[in-house]
């Protein structure tokens, strides 16, 4: 007994001898960095492989991950609560596409426009490097990339001899006749809730029409193309029939699933559904494509942009080593594991073209055009506030409360009145 | 003596003020200020917040819908919660297990029941529509949306009204109904004459918890709608959260919260002057 306590103290004083000798010769030099994101898709343990292979080609840095809620809205509101705070408690952060702008405004992020020379920018997608510019400086790195997707039964569409729908038109006309001759089938469905999904859907067919939001910092958001293009959404539902009213409560998830039971022949979803629906056991493996959403006649498709970025807190301790780190996990190699992992897309064009990405992920590989015609949703610090505008507007435009004119003026007038704020 | 006791409740006094006085004084000094963290924004605008939100439509709809949403299911809750706190007094086999049975909705964490009511409520797939057989989008028709709300809300917290009523109904002394029913009164004229006002503190006091909670309601409706379709389910808290930690217009949301606070001091100020002329 006695024994045995000796042994323990000795073995508690010794480890504590050679942890204090290791942090006498480390202390002064060693940065540890505070690292905050969502959720990691996948096992995290992949992710810890990744840091700690930074940590092992930067033995003087340490990194702490933590990882914030699942809710967007709650991680912005951390960033911005301790940002507005001043805290130094983390040093990279990483940020929803649409809120680099409003950060950078706000002076929280540091300016890392020397990490992306113009011909380092050039490898990144457009839209994602469009996304984390503001005022022509760069205040985060594209990580990784989504954007919405139009989602297909091909063997339906083969079945009638139809091909994959170019247009608006083509997908209603096609829609129409299958789910004529079909039991049970959705013709086409979206993300119809008042919320940011919402917003992301019905620029997809703003865009595809040749139209905008903001333009130069004005307001073009009542346009005859944006109000054609609202109208042609409702008239899915009450006009063509074949959208079903339920989209009008519906996010990813319950059009995924409505999909997943093969009960719709087209929907409109992130890539992340697609790995669902080739699982084993699922209704619709083996019979599912996807491809760039429609457009409008003669016009470009557009599909709304998504993803993270890194970027570093202004108030970080340790902003040189922050660098290296966002450097490295944007880098092709950590991109390239992290799409073979846990399939995060990666933000590099080249690695498109990798051999081992092409043969472990085809259908990630096969995303390079979606990608290349990913937009941003409207880059300023006022887009948190346009949002929230456009949501119950587009919202009642949808649900039949307002017309597409009505609600379209509305919101015009109101963004009208945000863009003035700072004069 | 009194001195002393003073002093012993300094600490409580002092940590008090310091948890409620102060955010309370300070969300009042920022209603007066246009401030927008993004903007670097931040100066004395007097009332002009409040000039603004007079002239808001968005407040007005969520007033609106706050009202209508309290009203609604406060009296739901409140009936509904009678006839079951009545039931549950009269002595039956397993009054036990039927007592714990009631109160698992209001044991639910709020934002589960939502997500639950979420899923029941869907179109396509949900039990409701499944169960009377229509095919009804309750959550996104402008008029099912509400009522919809409602409907959970009451499902979720007409257990918390059994609880406290039950209290009240086992204080009545059974002489009163032996004594009731001797002289001939018959069921109704015993609850209209006998239960009915002695259980009336115990209600005001249910109408007080309840009232406060569905003024001031945000989660249930949050995470079941997020304030649609088009805001017709959009409540003075979502749109205060909206403006404050969506937007970070620390200004105007602060006001918006004065408002709230104001109105859910009215409604505590009119309870407790009803509840004080029943005591007397």
């Amino acid at each position: 007994m006695a024994a045995k306590t000796t042994a323990i103290i000795l073995a508690v004083l010794l480890s504590f001898y050679s942890t204090g000798c290791v942090q006498k010769d480390k202390g002064k030099n060693e940065a540890v960095l505070v690292f905050k994101h969502g959720k990691i898709a996948g096992d995290p343990d992949l992710f810890k492989q990744l840091l700690e292979r930074f940590e092992k080609e930067n033995p003087d840095v340490k990194v702490k991950d933590e990882t914030l809620p699942a809710s967007t809205d709650e991680q912005h509101q951390f960033y911005a609560i301790n940002l507005e705070g001043k805290s130094s408690d983390f040093d990279v952060l990483s940020m929803d596409v649409i809120w680099v702008p409003e950060f950078a405004r706000a002076g929280w992020l540091r300016d890392i426009s020397h990490l992306l020379p113009e011909t380092e920018r050039a490898e990144f997608f457009p839209g994602p490097i469009q996304a984390v510019t503001y005022n022509s400086r760069v205040y985060a790195i594209p990580w990784y990339i989504d954007a919405g997707l139009l989602y297909y039964r091909k063997d339906l569409l083969r079945n009638y001899g139809f091909s994959p729908p170019k247009t608006w038109q083509e997908l209603v006309s096609t829609a129409q006749y299958i789910t004529a001759r079909e039991k049970d089938l959705y013709g086409f469905i979206w993300q119809g809730k008042q919320y940011e999904g919402l917003v992301c859907n019905v620029l997809e067919y703003f865009w595809s029409n040749g139209g905008d939001v903001v333009r130069d910092g004005k307001s073009v958001i009542n346009s005859p193309q944006n109000i054609e293009s609202l109208k042609f959404m409702q008239e899915l539902i009450v006009k063509y029939k074949i959208t079903p009213p339920l989209v009008t409560t519906a996010i990813e998830e319950p059009t995924r699933h409505i999909f997943g039971n093969g009960r719709a022949l087209f929907m409109r979803n992130w890539p992340y559904a697609w790995n669902i629906f080739e699982r084993d056991g699922s209704p619709v493996k083996g019979k599912v494509g996807v491809t760039t959403l429609p457009s409008f006649p003669n016009k470009d498709s557009a599909s709304t942009l998504g993803g993270w970025q890194l970027g570093i807190n202004k108030y970080s301790k340790n902003p040189e080593a922050a660098e290296r780190l966002i450097r490295f996990l944007t880098s092709p190699e950590p991109q390239k594991i992290l799409a073979l992992t846990v399939g995060y897309k990666p933000t590099r064009k080249s690695l498109y073209k990798d051999k081992d990405l092409i043969r472990e992920q085809p259908f990630i590989a096969g995303l390079y055009d979606v990608f290349m015609k990913a937009r941003p949703r409207p880059v300023t610090p006022y887009y948190m506030m346009i949002t929230q505008v456009m949501q119950p507007e587009f919202s009642a435009a949808l649900t039949g409360i307002k017309t597409p004119e009505e609600a379209l003026a509305s919101a015009h007038k109101q963004i009208g009145h945000i863009m003035k704020v700072e004069r | 003596m009194k001195d002393s006791g003073n002093r012993f409740v300094m600490p409580a006094l002092v940590l008090l003020s310091l948890v409620t006085i102060y955010p309370i004084i300070y969300v009042f000094y920022l209603s007066l200020h246009r401030r927008l963290l993004i903007f670097d924004i931040s100066r004395f605008v007097g009332i002009d917040n409040y000039i603004f939100l007079f002239k808001d439509d968005r407040f007005w709809n969520a007033l609106k819908n706050t009202v209508y949403f309290t009203t609604l299911s406060v009296s739901l809750e409140l009936i509904l919660g009678l006839a079951i706190a009545m039931l549950l007094n009269k002595s039956f086999r397993f009054k036990g297990v039927a007592r714990a049975l009631v109160l698992i909705p209001w044991a639910i964490p709020t934002v589960v029941s939502a997500r639950m009511w979420e899923w029941i409520y869907n179109t396509d797939f949900g039990i409701l529509n499944y169960l009377i057989g229509a095919k009804i989008n309750w959550l996104g028709s402008p008029f099912w949306a509400i009522n919809a709300a409602v409907f959970m809300d009451a499902w979720k917290t007409t257990p918390f009204v059994v609880i406290l009523l039950m209290a009240g109904l086992q204080v009545i002394p059974l002489e009163l109904y032996q004594a009731a029913r001797i002289d001939g009164a018959n069921a109704w004229q015993i609850f209209r004459r006998v239960t009915l006002p002695l259980l009336k503190p115990v209600i005001l006091v249910v109408l007080i918890f309840r009232t406060l909670d569905a003024f001031r309601v945000f989660d249930a409706i949050y995470v079941l709608t997020g304030g649609g379709p088009a805001n017709t389910t959009e409540t003075l808290s979502i749109y205060a959260y909206k403006v404050l930690f969506q937007t970070l217009q620390f200004g105007y949301g602060s006001t918006l919260s004065v408002v709230v606070f104001l109105c859910t001091g009215a409604i505590s100020i009119f309870y407790i002057r009803l509840l004080s002329r029943g005591m007397r």
